[in-house]
């Protein structure tokens, strides 16, 4: 059993989904910094440790950005439309007088250390968020997620799948025709020259790449019809939208403390419904066998529930002591950290050593073993 | 060298403790104004339990609701939703851990993160002095007090619209007894409009100046829990009969001088520890590196 546990693999893409999705929930609980930071600081260091050489793997650095770019905007956004709430002003704006229905709006003015501190702990919750959603997508590999996905899900999750992995494909462009660039030399043009010579080969990578993408689609029977009557289509199709939709917004609702109540619970067991009927609909005409389906083992399940883990402990130390996981900013003090929650988001680190490595590329192994020979 | 890190982390711990009170005894003073510049705070916690506070608000220059209760050198804390155009802690109270019997919710704990439900929250109340005490119609960030008068704060918990306890403390200075109330009448809103001013406010100097802010100004006092996205001033309700009350009906009140600090407080509820922030500081760094290292090693070997 051990012998083979820790054998190199792919794990399940879903159940790295799991894991990050648990630490993203875990973040949207908590406005405490020291909470977030070890969330990032957790999910950054499973990905490197367990991350494979493909293209979206390497592309983790740029959530990275775009975390960053998050939190520098909502700082910046305090700095213009005002952020005078609170006692310690620290910078003194002059004030943009605005028309009579502009009121309730404010340019510029009074800034004060509280509202900046309030801008960086929220951006830093959506950043945190954003890039635990990119870890995930550096971890899971989206064509065997494609491959997991039950018949019924088939039409939607295909969707899905290409939408998610075009933000990885994309980065990875970047990466690579920046990369480019280099070897040929001469980088020291303009500015607008480079931002020319990246956009035109990164734009044009793409629509290649989904041309690419659609062709072997169609080669493998994504996409086909079937012997359904265009009208059950429609049906099956609006369930499981309409469905889907009442689930996203019944989650958001529930995770979200400030959304209505009514938008919660019932929204949500009304959405899962709809979309199960539009499941049943949709799975009872589509037939579809899988060629060596992934199974979930051990490894797996500890990934999922480590992820689990972390989000189940600031649930419930949220509703035992939320004044350490939403910092007051009442008076300027060092936010408080208790030793529940911190513990809790490190049991996200579990996957780092618990979970198999992952697979090496065919074409490296025999250069490794060539490498010991002399040694 | 343990004892050495120790050492250095309790005089850094030391130098960052934080060295506000409960009460932030360099603004206002205990107990009632002597004349008739500056506002009497009154704190009634009510069923919440805890002695009634009185400050005083020296400020000779006019100022919102706000600035006298911060004037006098109470901590307040507004919900997240509206800023600190809603009140929703004063003195820690109701703080996060404690549970508010409302209607239909026996343990309900205040988060302050949206509107406290009518059923539990801080109820404004105003008077000139030697006045009966008025409901404000006005948010706290609306309406300028009165020089020499009261500003109120009570507690409503399971109260009607009608119903909510004024403050139990008579609007009335000492030595002035028996002189006639003077206050300027204030004409209830007019209009909807969260943003709107009690006519005749609104000249304060800048330096106390918060009432313009990105969240919509209004409403310190209202109890709807409507899911708007505009805060609804608050609606007309009868603010009780219009005697002046006895002192001598008066409840036991402090200065609150010696109230615990709010910052101890919190960190007493919440469980905090000193210690968890630098492991968790620790842990950050560590995983940076580790981070780092990793990388590394496997670029290492992909280019190998």
């Amino acid at each position: 059993m051990l012998s083979t546990y820790f054998l190199p693999r792919d794990l399940h893409p879903a159940a790295w989904w799991v894991w990050a999705l648990g630490l993203a929930v875990a973040a949207s609980r908590t406005t405490n910094p020291w909470l977030l930071l070890t969330i990032l600081a957790v999910a950054s260091f499973v990905v490197v440790a367990r991350r494979t050489d493909a293209p979206w793997a390497l592309a983790f650095r740029i959530y990275l950005y775009l975390g960053s770019v998050i939190v520098c905007f909502r700082v910046f956004f305090r700095f213009v439309f005002g952020g005078a709430e609170g006692s310690t002003i620290i910078l003194r704006l002059p004030e943009i007088p605005l028309p009579e229905w502009a009121a309730g709006i404010r340019l510029f003015g009074d800034v004060s250390a509280e509202s900046l501190l309030g801008g960086l702990y929220d951006g830093l919750r959506l950043a945190t968020m954003v890039i635990c959603l990119g870890a995930a997508n550096a971890l899971a590999n989206p064509k065997r997620l494609l491959k997991a996905m039950p018949p019924a899900l088939y039409e939607v999750g295909t969707a899905v799948i290409v939408a998610l992995s075009v933000f990885p494909q994309l980065a990875e462009s970047v990466l690579r025709v920046g990369r480019a660039r280099k070897l040929r030399g001469g980088t020291s043009g303009k500015r607008f020259h480079a931002l020319h010579a990246i956009i035109i080969p990164v734009l044009e990578d793409a629509l290649d790449r989904s041309l690419r993408l659609a062709a072997s689609m169609d080669a493998r029977g994504y996409g086909r019809a079937g012997k359904v009557a265009a009208r059950v289509r429609l049906v099956t199709g609006l369930l499981m939208i309409v469905g889907l939709i009442g689930v996203c917004v019944g989650v958001y609702a529930t995770l979200d403390g400030s959304t209505p109540r009514f938008l919660a619970a019932p929204v949500l067991v009304a959405g899962l419904v709809i979309a199960l009927i539009g499941f049943r609909f949709a799975g009872k005409r589509v037939q579809r066998t899988r060629y060596r389906p992934d199974r979930w083992h051990l490894a797996e399940l500890v990934v999922a529930a480590s992820g689990v883990a972390v989000s189940v402990v600031l649930f419930a130390t949220s509703s035992v002591d939320p004044t350490n996981l939403n910092p007051s900013l009442i008076d300027l003090s060092w936010p408080l950290l208790s030793w529940v929650p911190l513990c809790g988001v490190l049991i996200g680190l579990a996957p780092a050593s618990l979970s198999p490595p992952p697979e090496p590329p065919f074409d490296h192994e025999p250069i490794r073993l060539a490498e010991k020979v002399p040694a | 060298m343990r004892t050495l890190a120790i050492l250095a982390v309790a005089a850094l711990m030391i130098a960052f403790a934080p060295t506000a009170h409960a009460i932030d005894q360099s603004k206002g003073h205990p107990g009632y104004c002597d004349n008739g510049t500056g506002v009497t705070v009154v704190v009634d916690f009510q069923q919440l339990g805890g002695t009634t506070i009185v400050r005083c608000d020296p400020q000779s220059t006019r100022g919102t609701g706000l600035d006298a209760l911060k004037g006098a050198g109470f901590q307040i804390a507004g919900v997240q939703r509206w800023g600190e155009a809603f009140i929703c802690r004063v003195e820690n109270r109701p703080s996060a851990v404690e549970e508010i019997p409302v209607d239909g919710n026996p343990d309900y704990q205040e988060t302050c993160i949206d509107t406290p439900p009518a059923a539990g929250y801080w109820s404004y109340w105003h008077a000139g002095n030697n006045c009966a005490w008025k409901y404000s119609q006005w948010g706290v960030k609306n309406r300028d007090f009165v020089a020499g008068g009261f500003e109120g704060w009570s507690f409503s918990l399971n109260a009607t619209a009608n119903a909510n306890p004024k403050p139990r403390i008579a609007a009335v200075r000492p030595g002035t007894e028996g002189q006639p109330c003077v206050a300027p009448d204030e004409p209830a809103p007019t209009n909807e409009d969260p943003n709107a001013r009690q006519p005749g406010s609104g000249q304060v100097p800048a330096a106390a100046d918060n009432r313009e802010t990105e969240e919509p100004d209004a409403g310190g006092a209202t109890g709807s829990g409507d899911g708007g996205s505009a805060l609804p001033p608050p609606k007309p309700r009868n603010s009780g009969s219009a005697a002046v009350d006895d002192p001598a009906d008066n409840v036991a009140f402090t200065g609150g001088e010696k109230a615990k600090d709010v910052t101890e407080v919190i960190k007493e509820q919440s469980g905090a520890s000193d210690y968890a922030p630098w492991v968790a500081g620790g842990v950050v760094v560590l995983l940076a590196l580790a981070t780092w290292f990793t990388a590394r090693r496997r670029r290492h070997a992909r280019e190998s």
